[in-house]
């Protein structure tokens, strides 16, 4: 029979559409949730400062756009790490990483590819959900700026599934009360850079910042945000940077899963 | 012919950590199984048994292919479970545990699907395979298909495990404890259909249990695992005839739930035999089973009554009884009084 990649696709991608399906409050949550995040950092941040201080700092055009944009690019960044990297915990607690371990395949083809479908649609879906806000601000403008931050997502998927697959194989031979991912995803929303410019925190975080690839997408973002035509130029540079994490992280994924599933299996820890 | 499977000396060892004060802990081997071998041929249903912790979860997982076992082999239709691990899986339905392991808001049909299309099914096939297994574990006629699963009753959950083990019609059926917890009905629709599906001659199925009444009522041959070892094995006639010079007492008694904690020491104590068993059954009434050898029954009884009676103890029934499967098994875990 043998089971092809195409198929664990498949079935992660039904998977998602029917989990999305019955339940929709998820999915309306989905959509509002980085206008919400604008709304209470633009709150915030009116207590603080004007918009025309924000805008110096941070040498941007328009702070409200930015800021959703930057909230989307955050949540779709979380969704992947938290779909991908979380994935054999969630399927742990439900009781069906036996189920997908006895797929007739290799165990971390199954819990790579798996979980990709909903982290591509999930992450499309935090975009998307800013384009009404992108075509009220500017236009058909603001819908091609964000189609380049799309792309550019997806560019950071890359580097964010092998950063992923490291944590899940973390988890993976941990007991069940560990979740790597609690810990990381504070931290990415702290170095992201979306929120503050990243000269503010201290050195330590600013170096951080530089291994983990969602700072790299939103400083293309701040560029696609500050200029009417982008400067292609940098953006292959943050293109090159975002290709030598993704041969880092996946590299080093691949020696962690497969190091995690003899573990496993070893300890008997599903 | 190679056997449907075939496990061959097999042990497991398992470390644990055991907490002493806040940051000490010691390391502790538990040893899970301890030299296991059996075969299951073709077509029958095999039981393994044994009390909670006996090693049948861990004999699962080493011929599931979800444990990796320290020393020894095990086969499944001649393919080794470390080795073509893929291959075994391939021919393997299994279900571990009937009350999880499908997504809660997914309907039931929906989750078949997913598995299936996990399993490379698709298309025609597929909605064909999954029709027909709902249908044969009665979920269609619940009108349970396309509900979502967390809406599921337990024993729909058991009917559901089963159908996607069934899902692509593998040779080899292994289920740990598919009736666990069920109502009645429902571990009898289980247990009919797996029958039907071994006697039909294209399955075997694989068992655990600690269910002797099941065991005895479906399978072909039981192999009884006690603390990492098989300490019985052949059918089930074969076994019962280890504990032929035997009789079993029978007691329904109402007790109350602060006498029961060290009940069955204080009638090991009370009648000086270690083959003892209690089991909760409706109405919070509890079956007491007494081993004994032939011509001790007037004593023991006489003397059980006596303590219940004295203990203000309703006792609503006492039989005597031909040995059964669980007596054999109460008599091998146990030890046995007397030399059995």
């Amino acid at each position: 029979m043998g089971v092809k990649s195409t198929d664990i696709l498949r079935a992660g991608f039904f998977g998602m559409i029917a989990w999305l399906k019955n339940n929709r409050w998820l999915l309306f949550s989905m959509i509002i949730w980085p206008y919400l995040t604008a709304f209470l950092l633009i709150a915030l941040g009116m207590i603080y400062g004007s918009f025309e201080t924000y805008k110096e700092r941070l040498n941007i055009a328009n702070p409200i756009l930015y800021i959703l944009a930057g909230s989307g690019i955050v949540m779709s960044s979380l969704f992947i790490i938290d779909t991908v990297a979380t994935n054999a915990l969630y399927h742990r607690w439900l009781g069906t990483l036996p189920y997908l371990m006895l797929t007739p395949t290799k165990m971390y083809k199954v819990l790579v590819l798996e979980p990709l479908p909903g982290a591509l649609l999930s992450s499309t879906m935090g975009i998307l959900a800013v384009l009404p806000g992108a075509v009220y601000f500017e236009g058909l403008l603001g819908a091609g700026k964000l189609l380049i931050v799309l792309l550019l997502v997806y560019m950071g998927m890359l580097p964010l599934i092998g950063l992923s697959i490291i944590v899940a194989s973390i988890t993976l031979v941990l007991r069940e009360e560990s979740n790597v991912a609690a810990f990381l995803t504070p931290l990415i929303l702290l170095v992201s850079s979306v929120f503050y410019p990243i000269d503010v925190l201290p050195k330590v975080l600013q170096y951080m910042s530089r291994i983990f690839p969602t700072s790299y997408i939103v400083e293309a973002t701040r560029m696609v945000a500050t200029y009417s035509i982008p400067e292609f130029r940098a953006l292959f540079i943050v293109a090159y940077a975002l290709l030598a994490l993704t041969l880092f992280y996946n590299g080093v994924a691949s020696i962690a899963l497969s190091g995690s599933e003899k573990m496993v299996k070893k300890s008997g820890v599903i | 012919m190679a056997p449907a499977i075939e496990a061959k000396n097999l042990v497991k060892n398992y470390v644990t950590w055991e907490r002493k004060g806040f940051i000490k802990r010691t390391r502790k081997i538990v040893q899970a199984l301890r030299g296991v071998s059996f075969t299951v041929e073709k077509g029958e249903v095999f039981g393994l048994l044994g009390p909670n912790g006996a090693g049948k979860t861990t004999t699962v997982k080493i011929i599931t292919t979800l444990l990796l076992p320290d020393d020894g082999e095990a086969r499944v239709l001649g393919y080794d479970v470390v080795s073509e691990a893929e291959k075994v899986r391939e021919v393997i339905g299994v279900t571990l545990s009937v009350e999880k392991g499908f997504f809660w808001k997914l309907t039931g049909r929906e989750n078949l699907k997913y598995f299936g299309m996990l399993r490379g099914l698709k298309g025609s096939y597929l909605n064909e395979r999954i029709e027909y297994v709902l249908g044969l574990v009665g979920l269609k006629e619940l009108g349970a298909a396309d509900k979502l699963y967390e809406e599921y009753s337990l024993g729909m959950k058991a009917r559901l495990a089963l159908a996607r083990a069934l899902l692509h019609d593998p040779p080899v059926l292994i289920l740990d404890e598919p009736t666990i917890g069920l109502d009645p009905a429902s571990a009898r629709t289980i247990r009919e259909l797996l029958v039907k599906l071994a006697r039909s001659g294209d399955k075997t199925v694989l068992i655990t249990t600690h269910n002797m009444f099941e065991a005895e009522l479906i399978c072909d041959h039981v192999a009884i695992i006690d603390k990492g070892k098989i300490i019985a094995y052949g059918t089930v006639e074969e076994l019962k005839r280890k504990a032929a010079d035997r009789v079993s007492l029978e007691l329904i008694v109402s007790i109350p739930k602060n006498m029961l904690n060290g009940l069955e020491e204080k009638i090991v104590a009370l009648t000086g035999l270690r083959e003892v068993a209690l089991e909760a059954i409706e109405s919070g009434r509890t079956r007491i089973r007494i081993v004994a050898r032939p011509g001790e029954e007037e004593y023991v009884i006489e003397k059980m009554l006596e303590w219940l009676y004295s203990n203000n103890m309703k006792v609503h029934q006492v039989r005597i009884k031909e040995p059964s499967l669980e007596d054999v098994f109460i008599i091998l875990t146990k030890g046995g009084s007397r030399g059995g």
